[in-house]
């Protein structure tokens, strides 16, 4: 075969940081098709335009997601990539990784594909990228077989992810991790086989600092916090002063809340912890002198997904505080979670995500389908409006009400 | 909402299938008269059987496998 | 077909307990703070005493099986084989041996691996598929974020910037990722309507699904055709018709290009969560080194690090002194793209007389 110019791609491959044309290089190696691949690359630098099409029906045998169908628009000119699969492999959660684990997915790649992947693609799964349909089932074969399963693509829960949690950090509020292995295991029908309106995702970070961005981008944000004091250690608190660290100027001056003092003469911190909206940032600060509290357990937020429809939504709270113990199985999460799903498989249209099918039926008939309790940490405000709606049940409870001879909450303010 | 043995609701479905190219779960429910999460459930076993398959087409669909 | 082996579906992800160093299994849970020993190192003390050292590397994310095997070969060598990657496309090597932080770093720098990206520093760049293997990308993806990271390499290797720094790079506005709430955010979009492929509409797509994955009402069935209809002065370009229907394309070498929005995040440190807000409405696609791409964010960076007040992330500054004075100092013309007319415009309208002057 002879080498094709690349002069483009070669341009890629100059500067500090490591080249991913570098990488297609050292694949190409092995695997002719990734100087083909490089090759159409180099077409699309050349004509600024992708050339890759929609995919069609590929998958292995039981699962409707896992495989993304990746075809060449040029099939004729360029046929070893004229398919060129992606396939979704769960990753472990908090993405550790034994060496031997690598090796194996290595094995199986090098088998089976193109020998690139992604380190992880955005939703959290490893990353396989490129192969042929006829691959797809031995390719499977020799994962399961291995002990790694896919991840989900299509109208259905995709691949839940974690932070590294207790594993590796002093914040965790719950153990993130066994929460995701223990949720994609529950719900790998839901993982495996797309039956709902359209993609669900969940992202679990274990503390404020959201480090798998689960508010900007999961549709269930499970996020950790706790509900009583931030513990301080004073001895280190003093120490931080000595070492010259500036506390009013690099904590308090940031607190949003105004709940630190600082007792310059004492070098004593003390926080009004009922005043305090747990935002983290003088725990990130000074974290030898501060800690989380002990009561520990997560806020659910839900309906964050990215622009496309109904534009970008940030997660919102449905509930303020919920315990997660391994002990009973999660179970109040999985109840809320269920009852979630019910209503939005019910009720939503196609393509629809959970938030924006409360942004067309409002957050009053979500409360009531999924029984959770309308509380005021749910808003930033009250409703600015008067458009309100009123229902039977709600006057039906005015009258039962004044019937036991009690006084109604806001009666008196019809008169 | 009528009801069925597993193996009635079974024969439904591929009869229903049958006379089509692709099915969402919820109009396969609506033809038949079964609730749409019964039908989950099923289409999920007859996918692992290898009897069914899904298509993804914008949105989710089922077929007979080969047809 | 013959036979076929169906191995066994549904077992799940690999245990991560399995995965984990002996050190972490015994401080799981109770690890009481970490330092930050220095650009790419983090030490992470357990309630035990234990030491855990963290050696950050950055990566393309577009990883071959070669490098990954020469990675488990590094974790073999340093960290009893131990390693774990990062919602951001970085490797992390665990090492319990305090000695051999510096060797590691030694090894892996000479291989080309840089070591970084913790603290106030600039973070890996999180970014999407391009032309490598997308349908729907308006731009590349890996190019361009290979072109501004050589850049802005020094940021990736020091941490003495105001605060951390995200930036991040979608190839469409489906976004995969979280790039909508980032520092710095560049995403690939379209400027013309998509065409309308009668034929192909008919034939392959779903009429209804067509019309209902507009997010403006811009299309409409065409009962003749049994095709549909694009309102050219609805449409947004948003290309989510086309991830519904593949003949109704829309890429566009000629007008396609990159945005840039700015002054998002997604901790809830401080103030709260934040979208990104467009800066930059268009810049061309120039591969192989998008230099006007680079340019621009360079300069963003730039008037940010020169202006910003300790521990003030980008959004944080542009609060701080408005955004009026945000494209004066960036010396960035304000147009009509910057003003939302989509459907949650109004409250972004300034309804107050409490503004700044800017020349």
């Amino acid at each position: 075969m002879t080498e094709k110019k690349r002069p483009l791609l070669d341009e890629l491959k100059k500067g500090k940081w490591p080249s991913f044309v570098n990488e297609m290089e050292k694949s190409a190696a092995k695997k002719p098709v990734v100087n083909t691949l490089m090759d159409l690359v180099e077409r699309s630098y050349e004509e600024k335009r992708v050339h890759w099409k929609h995919g069609g029906i590929v998958g292995v045998r039981g699962y409707g997601g896992g495989v993304i169908g990746r075809y060449c628009d040029l099939p004729e000119e360029y046929p070893d990539v004229a398919e060129f699969h992606t396939i979704r492999v769960n990753q472990p959660s908090g993405w550790f990784y034994t060496s031997d684990a690598i090796r194996t997915l290595c094995d199986v790649w090098e088998k089976h594909g193109s020998g690139l992947t992604n380190m992880h693609g955005a939703t959290g799964d490893a990353i396989l990228l490129g192969t042929t349909t006829d691959h797809l089932q031995d390719c499977f074969n020799d994962l399961s077989d291995n002990g790694f399963d896919l991840g989900g693509s299509g109208s259905n829960l995709r691949t839940p992810s974690a932070c590294c949690g207790p594993a590796r950090c002093e914040y965790a509020c719950f153990d993130t991790l066994d929460l995701c292995h223990h949720l994609t295991n529950e719900y790998q029908d839901e993982l495996h086989r797309p039956m709902w309106p359209y993609k669900f995702k969940i992202k679990i970070s274990g503390c404020p600092n959201d480090c798998t961005s689960s508010i900007a981008r999961a549709d269930l944000s499970i996020i950790g916090t706790w509900r009583d004091n931030i513990q301080v250690n004073q001895e280190a608190v003093k120490e931080y002063v000595n070492n010259g660290f500036d506390v009013k100027e690099e904590v308090l001056a940031h607190c949003p809340c105004n709940c630190i003092t600082f007792d310059e003469e004492k070098k004593e911190l003390s926080i009004d912890d009922e005043n305090c909206t747990r935002c983290m940032h003088c725990i990130s600060a000074m974290p030898k002198a501060l800690r989380v509290g002990k009561e520990k357990g997560a806020t659910l937020l839900l309906g964050g997904k990215a622009t496309i429809v109904q534009s970008a939504f940030l997660s919102w709270v449905i509930k303020p505080f919920i315990k997660l113990d391994k002990e009973d199985g999660y179970q109040e999460l999985h109840d809320i979670l269920e009852r979630i799903w019910d209503w939005w498989d019910e009720n939503a249209k196609v393509r629809e995500r959970v938030g924006e099918l409360i942004y067309r039926k409002g957050m009053g008939e979500f409360l009531k389908a999924t029984g959770l309790e309308p509380v005021p940490q749910m808003v930033h405000h009250p409703r600015a409006n008067p458009y309100f709606f009123w229902y039977p049940e709600d006057f039906a409870a005015e009258k039962e009400a004044s019937e036991a001879g009690k006084e109604v909450a806001g009666s008196e303010v019809s008169e | 909402m009528a009801d069925f043995t597993p193996e009635e609701l079974r024969a439904k479905i591929l009869e229903y299938l049958e006379t089509k190219d692709k099915a969402k779960n919820r109009d396969i429910a609506t033809a038949i008269g079964v609730s749409k999460r019964e039908v989950d459930k099923m289409v999920n076993e007859m996918a692992k059987e290898g009897i069914l398959e899904f298509l993804y087409l914008g949105t989710s669909y089922v077929k007979l496998k080969d047809k | 077909m013959t036979n076929p082996y169906y191995a066994q579906t549904d077992i799940g992800p690999p245990y991560f307990w399995d995965m984990l160093p002996q050190v972490i299994k015994d401080n799981y849970g109770k690890w009481l703070y970490h330092e930050k020993v220095k650009p790419g190192v983090l030490k992470h003390v357990g309630e035990s005493g234990d030491e855990l050292y963290t050696v950050r590397i950055g990566s393309p994310r577009l990883l071959s099986i070669e490098t990954l095997r020469w990675f488990a070969d590094i974790a073999d060598k340093y960290c009893d084989g131990h390693l774990r990657f990062t919602s951001r496309h970085n490797v992390e090597f665990l090492l319990t041996d305090a000695g051999k932080v510096d060797a590691l770093i030694e090894e892996l720098e000479a291989a080309g691996w840089p070591v970084g990206g913790t603290g106030k520093s600039l973070k890996n760049l999180i970014h999407t598929q391009g032309w490598i293997h997308c349908h729907s990308a308006a731009t590349d993806a890996s190019g361009p974020v290979k072109a501004v990271m050589d850049d802005l390499f020094d940021y990736f290797k020091k941490d003495d910037l105001p605060a951390k720094l995200k930036i991040s790079m979608a190839c469409c506005l489906n976004m995969c990722g979280a790039v909508h709430c980032s520092d710095i955010a560049f995403v690939g979009v379209h400027r013309k309507i998509p065409r309308v492929d009668d034929n192909g509409v008919a034939n392959g797509c779903e009429i209804p699904n067509v019309v209902a994955s507009c997010p403006t009402g811009a299309i409409r069935p065409n009962p003749k055709a049994k095709s549909v209809t694009i309102n050219e002065e609805k449409c947004m370009y948003c290309g989510n018709c086309y991830s519904v229907c593949p003949s109704l394309p829309i890429m566009d070498p000629e007008n396609d290009g990159i945005a840039i929005f700015v002054g998002g995040k997604v901790s809830n440190s401080r103030s709260g969560p934040a979208f990104s807000k467009l800066a930059i409405p268009f810049i061309p696609n120039e591969p192989p080194r998008w230099d006007s791409l680079v340019a621009a964010i360079r300069n963003l960076v730039e008037i940010w690090v020169k202006d910003a007040k300790k521990g003030e992330r980008y959004g944080e500054w542009i609060e701080r002194i408005g955004w009026e004075k945000f494209f004066e100092k960036a010396n960035l013309p304000f147009t009509d793209k910057h003003i939302d007319d989509f459907i949650f415009s109004v409250p972004t309208f300034r309804s107050t007389t409490q503004f700044k002057f800017t020349k």
